[in-house]
């Protein structure tokens, strides 16, 4: 990748080809704009280090000063040149470089303090494994502190926010400014200590969970945030991507009734596929046929789940029954918690609990369920007694989260595969940091076989190979379960090996301390991927040599998965700073990735590989294997950016309710309710307690009833539009624009909240005897909410289909011969077609 | 109506949005300008002479490319080109399989897949622009050797398409609105003072003929009938049956906002202008045929087909009953009631009171079968009271085409309706005030 002989050249990047340059439209790879930022930054480096250390603390803090004096000028990027602003940053990236080196121990390379510099400049920075990020991401931070308006570096676990605010402390605090983290189950005290520190590390979620609450306080002073104003998020693809769509969601219990879904995970149980109900690979989804529907009607005996009861007026058409319809959607998660979640792929079971296993990371995802029954149609089918029902209070996702940062950078070791998303959803743009070392990371081309089990057999010898040579061997599998049956069959073999998978999670650190020693052999998940720091020969320098000399980390993947960047953090756990390492991937037809999007019937009849324990070698066959990943990401991404775009109406709205309820919480604004709707009942309360207390406290009334029933409206609110926006692409079939009349509908329902909300408050009101004494809010018990979780959501698919916009809107209008031909071509093919 | 100016008064206020409707006024100025600009080396009168032999067929063409066919202008072949590529990757998609992955790429497919239209829009134009280079042979007049003079006409003819192309993407892009849809409402309502101008030749014949008040009469009832068959036909677009649909998903609040959009929308007019143009098609291929072959010949059976062609009973019988059928078949092919229902059943969502499956299906074929009924009348007549008026008053080109309104109240109101939601989108009140 990088060329021999031009080693100062390298460090700001390489060239590339014009069609990688194309194709990667928002990925820099040449940063020559910096050089000269780089080179004042490492000029100053001989003078400081013959000053005193205090002389040096003075002068960051003499620096904090001037930039709070000036405000950085303009907000402007590093790489625009502003002298003014230039001088700053040198000036303050080599006050943080000499600190590390007298803090740490540590002198942060030329690359790191590039990638500084790009993501002061608000960019995503893809830097490989082992480069150092941690030391890297100080740089931008420690400056935006001194505004001293809070910088928070989201990090992928509560681990790693606790391990770097411990090791990067000393070097903050040599510069004058304080780090802190924040943990889940901290109490809120303890929340708005870290919060109040200059540098803030914790998860994304954690923020945004507080964030959520702060919508429930009930008085100003329990608020533990600062407005948000700089973030930095570590593995940005990761929050910004692959779990940007997850909403976090503030629940209560409740006590609403449902269907039984004991009885129903029987009928499910029970139920014959293809003949009962249909399984759709692709969407992902399984559903009852008619004979199916009468089959569960006949054993729930309950009659015709599809009866109406009959409208108010003669005339009137009749409405859904709620009891029924309640019947239908509890029978639908019967039937997916059956057929389409698979215990030990999708979930564990430990501790008499269902555990989701995330599908990016390999990992027990905390507190996150299922959304509405389907968590407690899974708690069914494992015969586990069924957890509390419970009700939204709030909730946000991640991506609509980390917008509201006014500033916002992010570093991951895989951006360029998602950069045209990170560029069309937050307007990032992806630099790519040249390692400091040249990588020798050999990735072998991937290998395919028919059959899975010729796939397997394939990498048991592969790395009894790797393993006779002493090599460590480190393999990602798809599941839990297949990590479990592949270290069975290596023990059978006689080869020992280590099990690294979501349920010994627990042990993950002394596992992966292991992974790197001569000889070790790690079957693992997903799990061994993004943040998974395998040394060579562990902490020996001897081993180490040793296992250097063997060639290095042998890494083999026995899957693609559907996201390209989950293959490249798994390879990239090879090869780390400079390191020999070798890398290949052993695939087979029968992998989901292939089933799911029905590969073979794609590949001519005469392409199709016979079977054999033979790796295919058709040079079109391995061509198209290899883009069905690319289509899938493609794919992917255009559901994930058409689901954004249902979000602009109701991030907005979410601005807007928030502000209202935040003025209300600061007393800053009085609507002035209780004196418009209910004038006798006010006129009474100043009557009997005297103008001025009744008037005080009827606004204090008013102003709990609102902070109590704005929430719970916006929840209602919430899930409404969700509903919709799950169920309103069938516009399409009248030739309407489903986004449009989302917005649309959103508006007016939007307004129907907010004259209802104004009855319920005045209906609060109304329980207020005249003396003042009412409602107690503590009491009605919203103050608190029990549980924060999140959610897992499906993508789901536009069922009824993009077509080219110009195709269906002007060939309807003008062109009809063409166009009566593609109609009738389809439906022919889809009567008589494959 | 108001609150459609209402609607624009307002996107006008948004900043962002107003810049994107000038810059669509603006390119679409461009192309009215590129129609009045003549293809170097033709001669304007001989082209157009040889332009209007086609009769109506010319006449719907000339509709479409905006009135640059008769004027030789660079336009001259319009987008035409451009659509029929559109439809030839639409029906290739489902032919080719490579293509149909292509489609499935997401944003990196589509945008390959836009790419090759362009390069067989450029294809089309070209062959396009080769026979009409042929078939005007006679109206080329220059001081170029022919050959010369041919590519030059040739390669005009394509450039000229592929500029309007440029344009309408541009108008995608930047701009608001389909592009390529208002290029051609665009060309339509340029038609606007010519036909004011052919009513005001009409009015001056008939107060020459009789008296002032009996034209005046006469021009105002040409207007009223206009204005009420924009009406009628801006009522029928918007039409819909809204079949109520549920969905067996969980909702735990209390209080359902907004739920009351989740309906199955029936168009009543599902086909749009297509059963007319089919119509028109079959009713003119014997005339067309003449145009061709037989222009010169006196022999009865032709004079008898052209006689026929000129307001006859049974031949706007028959034009009727055409567009009547057309409805029916292309709403059948168009619209597939199975595919609903499965894709329904597959999302667990229902219509109250009716069983998954078959009896689904059976049910909103039955509806959009008896809104077909309608729909067909609603064609039949828009397409025809102009003609049926134009031979009372003998006074034929005066009645504004069904066609043409039918494409213009379309486009407009999509239009309005895409102002309106990305107003929706920007435009926020604050709360409670």
């Amino acid at each position: 990748m990088t060329r021999a002989g031009l080693p100062a050249d390298r460090q700001y990047g390489r060239r590339v080809g014009l069609a990688e340059a194309l194709r990667h439209r928002h990925v820099r790879y040449r940063h020559d704009a910096y050089r000269p930022l780089v080179d004042a930054i490492r000029s100053r480096e001989a003078m400081l280090r013959d000053l005193p250390t205090e002389a040096l603390s003075e002068a960051a803090l003499r620096l904090g000063a001037r930039i709070r004096a000036s405000g950085f000028p303009g907000g402007a990027a590093a790489s625009a040149g502003d002298p003014a602003l230039g001088r700053l940053l040198a000036e303050g990236f080599a006050l943080v470089r000499e600190f590390g080196v007298r803090a740490l121990g540590l002198r942060a390379y030329d690359e790191q303090v590039l990638t500084g510099l790009v993501l002061w400049d608000g960019g995503i920075a893809e830097m490989q494994t082992g480069e150092g990020k941690t030391l890297a991401a100080v740089f931008p931070a420690a400056l935006r502190a001194m505004e001293m308006q809070g910088m928070h570096i989201l990090t992928f676990n509560d681990y790693l926010a606790r391990r770097d605010t411990a090791w990067m402390g000393p070097l903050y605090r040599g510069l004058g400014l304080s780090a802190d983290c924040v943990q889940e189950g901290d109490p809120p005290a303890r929340r708005r200590e870290a919060y109040g520190a200059d540098v803030t590390y914790l998860t994304a979620r954690e923020a945004g969970f507080d964030h959520l609450r702060s919508f429930l306080l009930m008085r100003p002073e329990d608020e533990v945030l600062r407005p948000f104003y700089a973030v930095l998020a570590d593995e940005a693809d990761s929050i910004l991507i692959d779990e940007a769509r997850n909403p976090l969601i503030l629940v209560a219990e409740d006590r609403t009734g449902r269907a039984d879904p004991a009885a129903l995970d029987r009928v499910a149980r029970d139920l014959q596929p293809g003949l009962h109900y249909d399984v759709d690979t692709y969407s992902r989804n399984a559903f009852l046929t008619e004979d199916g529907i009468r089959e569960a009607e006949r054993r729930l005996g309950c009659g015709d789940l599809y009866a109406v009861l009959p409208g108010r007026d003669p005339g009137e058409p009749g409405v859904a029954d709620p009891r029924r319809t309640a019947i239908l959607t509890g029978l639908q998660d019967a039937l997916q918690a059956r057929v389409l979640l698979v215990r030990d792929v999708d979930y564990l079971v430990r501790d008499g609990r269902v555990e989701l296993v995330d599908e990016f990371t390999g990992r027990v995802a905390d507190r996150r369920r299922w959304p509405h029954g389907l968590h407690e149609a899974v708690e069914a089918k494992e015969g586990l007694p069924p957890s509390r029902e419970s009700r939204i209070l709030a909730s946000t996702t991640l991506q609509d989260f980390i917008r509201l940062y006014p500033h916002r950078c992010g570093m991951t070791g895989t951006a360029v595969s998602g950069a045209d998303e990170l560029h069309q959803v937050y307007g990032f743009e992806v630099y790519v940091i040249p390692p400091h070392r040249p990588n020798r990371r050999e990735d072998r081309p991937d290998r395919l076989y028919a059959r899975s089990a010729a796939r397997w057999q394939a990498v048991e010898s592969a790395i009894a190979a790797s393993h006779a040579e002493g090599r460590p061997v480190l393999v990602g599998t798809g599941s839990v379960a297949e990590s479990e049956a592949l270290s069975d069959r290596l023990r059978v073999l006689g080869i020992p090996c280590q099990v690294l998978n979501a349920k010994n999670d627990e042990i993950e650190a002394a596992l992966v301390a292991r992974a790197g020693l001569p000889g070790t052999v790690t079957v693992s998940t997903n799990m061994a991927g993004r943040g998974t720091d395998i040394r060579l020969g562990g902490p020996d320098e001897a081993l180490r040599d040793r296992v250097t000399a063997l060639g290095g980390l042998h890494v083999i993947g026995t899957q693609r998965h559907e996201s390209l960047r989950i293959d490249l953090q798994l390879r990239g756990r090879a090869g780390r700073q400079g390191d020999p390492g070798m890398t290949g991937f052993f695939l087979s037809l029968e992998d989901p990735i292939f089933v799911k999007y029905r590969f073979l019937d794609l590949v001519p009849e005469g392409l199709r590989p016979e079977d054999g324990d033979m790796p295919l070698e058709d040079p079109v066959l391995l061509r198209e294997a290899a883009r069905v990943q690319r289509i899938v990401e493609g794919q992917n991404h255009a559901i994930r950016s058409s689901l954004d775009r249902f979000r602009v109406v109701i991030r907005e709205q979410d601005r807007v309710i928030r502000q209202f309820r935040d003025e209300i919480l600061r007393d800053e604004r009085a609507p002035g309710l209780f004196q418009r709707r209910l004038p006798d009942r006010f006129a009474a309360m100043l009557d009997r307690m005297g103008a001025d207390p009744g008037r005080r406290r009827a606004r204090e009334l008013e102003r709990a009833a609102w902070l109590l029933l704005v929430p719970r409206a916006w929840s209602d609110y919430l899930e409404s539009m969700e509903y919709l926006r799950s169920s309103i692409h069938i516009l399409r079939v009248g030739g309407k624009d489903p986004l449009s009349e989302f917005n649309r509908t959103a508006v007016e329902a939007f307004d129907r909240m907010r004259r209802d909300l104004e009855d319920q408050v005045a209906a609060l009101l109304l329980t207020v005897a005249p003396d003042g004494s009412g409602f107690d809010p503590e009491e009605d018990g919203l103050a608190l909410p029990s549980a924060t979780w999140t959610w897992m959501v499906p993508e789901e698919d536009d069922l009824y289909g993009f077509s080219s916009p110009v195709a269906t809107s002007i060939a309807a209008t003008v062109n009809p011969t063409l166009w009566t031909l593609a109609a009738l071509a389809r439906r022919f093919r889809e009567r008589w077609g494959p | 109506m108001a609150g459609v100016f209402e609607t624009i008064k307002n996107a006008f206020r948004i900043q962002d949005l107003r810049r994107k409707l000038l810059y669509t006024l603006g390119l679409l100025a461009i192309y009215r300008i590129g129609t009045q600009i003549p293809v170097p080396g033709i001669n304007r009168e001989i082209f157009t002479q040889l332009f209007e032999r086609f009769g109506n067929l010319g006449n719907m063409f000339d509709l479409v490319s905006g009135g640059a066919l008769y004027s030789a202008s660079i336009f001259t072949m319009g987008i035409q080109p451009y659509i029929n590529a559109s439809i030839i990757m639409q029906l290739m998609t489902v032919v080719i399989p490579a293509l149909e992955r292509l489609q499935k790429e997401g944003d990196e497919g589509r945008k390959k897949i836009m790419q090759i239209v362009r390069y067989v829009t450029i294809g089309l134009g070209l062959i396009q622009a080769v026979a009409l280079w042929y078939g005007a042979r006679d109206a080329m007049q220059s001081s170029l050797p022919a050959w010369l003079n041919a590519i030059l006409v040739i390669a005009t003819f394509t450039a000229g398409t592929a500029f309007i192309m440029w344009l309408g993407e541009q108008i995608n892009e930047y701009g608001i609105g389909n592009g390529i849809s208002l290029i051609i409402f665009a060309g339509i309502v340029t038609r606007g003072p010519s036909a004011v101008q052919t009513l005001w030749l009409y009015f001056q014949s008939w107060t020459e003929g009789g008296s002032f008040f009996l034209s005046l009469g006469m021009t105002i009832l040409v207007v009223a009938v206009f204005l009420v068959v924009i009406g009628l036909v801006v009522f029928v677009q918007q039409a819909e049956r809204r079949i109520p649909i549920q969905y067996a998903k969980k909702v735990v609040g209390r209080k359902l906002y907004g739920g009351q959009s989740t309906y199955l929308p029936l168009k009543v007019n599902m086909a749009g202008v297509i059963p007319i143009i089919f119509a028109m098609s079959i009713m003119m291929l014997p005339q067309t045929l003449i145009g061709f072959f037989f222009s010169g010949s006196d022999s009865p059976i032709v004079q008898w087909i052209l006689n026929a062609s000129q307001g006859s009973v049974g031949y706007y019988t028959l034009y009727a009953l055409l567009i009547f059928g057309f409805t029916f078949f292309y709403t059948m092919i168009q619209f597939n009631p199975v595919e609903i229902s499965n894709n329904l059943q597959k999302n667990g969502g229902f219509i109250p009171g009716i069983r998954p499956g078959r009896p689904t299906a059976d049910f909103i074929k039955h509806s959009a079968n008896r809104i077909s009924w309608f729909d067909g009348i609603f064609l039949a007549l828009v397409t025809l009271l102009p003609v049926i008026l134009g031979s009372i008053t003998r006074a034929p080109g005066l009645w504004f085409g069904g066609t043409a309104v039918l494409i213009l109240v379309g486009v407009a109101l999509d239009l309005v309706n895409q102002m309106e939601s990305q107003m929706l989108m920007r435009h926020y009140k604050g709360f409670l005030d």
